[in-house]
């Protein structure tokens, strides 16, 4: 009898490799078989508690995982775990297919190139504006300064915060504060992102808003990400909906309905350190757990 | 136990972080902007406080030896006495005292706040190493201009017992210049240098070390800019004793 945490890898390894395999025959391209993220057995251990329990997913290129689960879950640690910022004591975490896992700190700077991490409040830098926070990057890489400005402007033009460019942290709400955390992230155009709860705390539209960044990411510039969430409506926004370019060459945002099924989107639900779920958000609402019930419930 | 082995624990992590600091000195990139503008920071933001603080340290110093001295007919012994208590040990130890309060506070605050709104992982995330465009600025900028505002404290010192022999006691004002003239000698000097660089070196540690080590939000930055300045402000008292007696084995000063 196979446990519930093989039952879940199953078919997290079913949809994943299925995915894989649709977009090789149509590609062409034996990377994108490559997992970007994948974990693999990977537990952390804090104060003599397992913050992560055996966890093990893929994240395919060009495929948003959304990672669910209340306060405490291990969630922000996984994504930090990727980034390298944290360790784990046992398990590997591959990018891209490379083995990071015992990356030292000087190696994970060279890998942190292909990352762009949106983190929970925007992590701006407050004493630097708009601007620099955004051409930090490449300030530190010692760009020139024109082709700095040139992609910044395409950076907040993204993020729709083109006017803000002169202004201080402290002087941007919530919302903007992310967009300028997300605009950021994306210099450098990383083909893996992952959000931090980036809608935490914020009014319905903006929530909204950086659902669509996301969306926009995911569907046309091919980036793989992990969007980290206890929020329903993401789930809702992300899994339901996709962004296409109209002829007149604006982004739109359409609904999946029942000639065409979203499967670049994929859900994981966490549970004190180990993963109760894996799947689209059709089998998650249809899940039989009542934890995962009362979540999707809110009661 | 518990406590020796976090003490070794707290030690060990302080001796890395400046190793990996210094050892960030000599890889590009450097961030000279980043230093000069805390060497700005730390240096000239500091010269009020440090030309008051000689100044009274000297003023004080001369009024309470004066009558001491007088009583034994040796008041043309003051510039001398007052001259080597500043360059030997008031300068060095005051001069680190006032910019711990002044600079190691703000240092650990600000790494501390960094440390909670997640600016240190951001930056770490976006491919920089904040030990080197953060913690080896502010070092360096320590080491290079604490020994510069010690002279400073040393001069201000002076001036001010110099004041307070010529206008107060009407002493000539010759008699104290002679008397500092004839008694300082550069072993006094260069070891009154060579103080506030071990203990700029060792400000700047404890103090980004602190920073970055905060935990448990707003609150755990007012617990570690706290213990930043009390383990500061002691460790440069006991790294005075040790140094004191060093220099005096390695320059041969008296004892």
């Amino acid at each position: 009898m196979m446990t519930q945490a093989a039952i879940d890898q199953t078919i997290d390894n079913r949809v994943s490799e299925s995915a894989a395999e649709s977009t090789f025959r149509e590609v062409d391209d034996t990377d994108r078989a490559i997992p970007a993220i994948e974990f693999r057995n990977v537990t952390m251990i804090f104060d003599g508690r397992k913050i992560l329990n055996d966890l093990s997913f893929k994240v395919m290129k060009g495929e948003t995982k959304i990672i669910l689960g209340g306060s405490g879950c291990g969630k922000s640690t996984t994504i930090k775990l990727v980034l390298g910022l944290l360790k784990p004591d046992s398990g590997s975490i591959l990018l891209d297919g490379e083995d990071i896992t015992d990356y030292n700190e000087g190696q994970m700077m060279r890998v942190r190139k292909k990352l762009g991490m949106i983190f929970q409040e925007g992590a701006l830098f407050d004493s630097l504006s708009v601007y620099e926070n955004v051409a930090f990057k490449l300030h530190e890489q010692g760009v020139p300064e024109e082709e700095v400005e040139g992609e910044v402007r395409r950076m907040l033009r993204f993020v729709n915060l083109e006017d803000a460019i002169e202004k201080m942290p402290a002087e941007l709400s919530g919302g903007m504060r992310r967009r300028v955390g997300i605009a950021r992230a994306l210099v450098g155009d990383p083909k893996i992102v992952l959000f931090d709860e980036p809608t935490a705390g914020l009014d319905p539209p903006t929530a909204r808003t950086i659902c669509e960044l996301a969306m926009k990411l995911r569907d046309l510039e091919d980036v793989s990400s992990i969007f980290v969430t206890h929020e329903m409506n993401n789930v809702e926004y992300l899994t339901s909906e996709y962004a296409v370019v109209n002829e007149a060459g604006e982004v739109v945002f359409e609904k999946e309905g029942e000639k065409l099924c979203l499967i670049n989107s994929k859900v994981l639900m966490m549970r004190e350190g180990k993963i109760i779920f894996s799947g689209t958000d059709e089998t998650l609402r249809k899940a039989e757990d009542p934890y995962i019930h009362r979540f999707l419930r809110g009661h | 136990m518990n406590l020796i082995f976090r003490f070794l624990f707290e030690l060990q992590e302080m001796s890395l972080l400046a190793a990996r600091a210094v050892a960030g000195l000599v890889r590009k990139p450097r961030y000279l902007p980043e230093t000069i503008a805390q060497m700005d920071y730390v240096g000239v933001g500091s010269l009020t406080i440090i030309v008051l603080t000689g100044f009274f340290t000297g003023g004080v110093l001369t009024l309470q030896t004066y009558q001491t001295l007088a009583s034994y007919g040796a008041v043309d012994q003051l510039g001398y006495l007052v001259s080597i208590s500043l360059v030997r040990e008031l300068g060095p130890v005051l001069s680190a005292l006032m910019v711990t309060g002044r600079v190691v506070s703000a240092i650990s605050a600000e790494l501390g706040s960094m440390v909670v709104s997640e600016q240190i992982d951001a930056m770490r995330a976006l491919g920089t190493d904040p030990i080197r465009k953060l913690v080896a600025p502010r070092i360096t900028a320590l080491v290079i201009t604490l020994p510069l505002l010690t002279l400073i404290t040393d001069v201000m010192g002076m001036v001010g017992g110099w004041t307070v022999s010529t206008f107060l006691f009407g002493l000539p004002s010759s008699m104290f210049i002679n008397s500092v003239k004839d008694g300082i000698t550069s072993d006094d000097i260069i070891g009154g240098i060579i103080k506030p660089l071990f203990f700029a070196f060792l400000m700047g540690t404890i103090a980004c070390h602190k920073g970055l080590k905060t935990e448990g939000g707003t609150v755990g930055v007012g617990r570690s800019t706290t213990s930043a300045v009390v383990m500061a402000s002691i460790i440069v008292i006991i790294a005075d004793f040790i140094l004191a007696r060093g220099l005096q084995l390695i320059l041969g000063t008296q004892v």
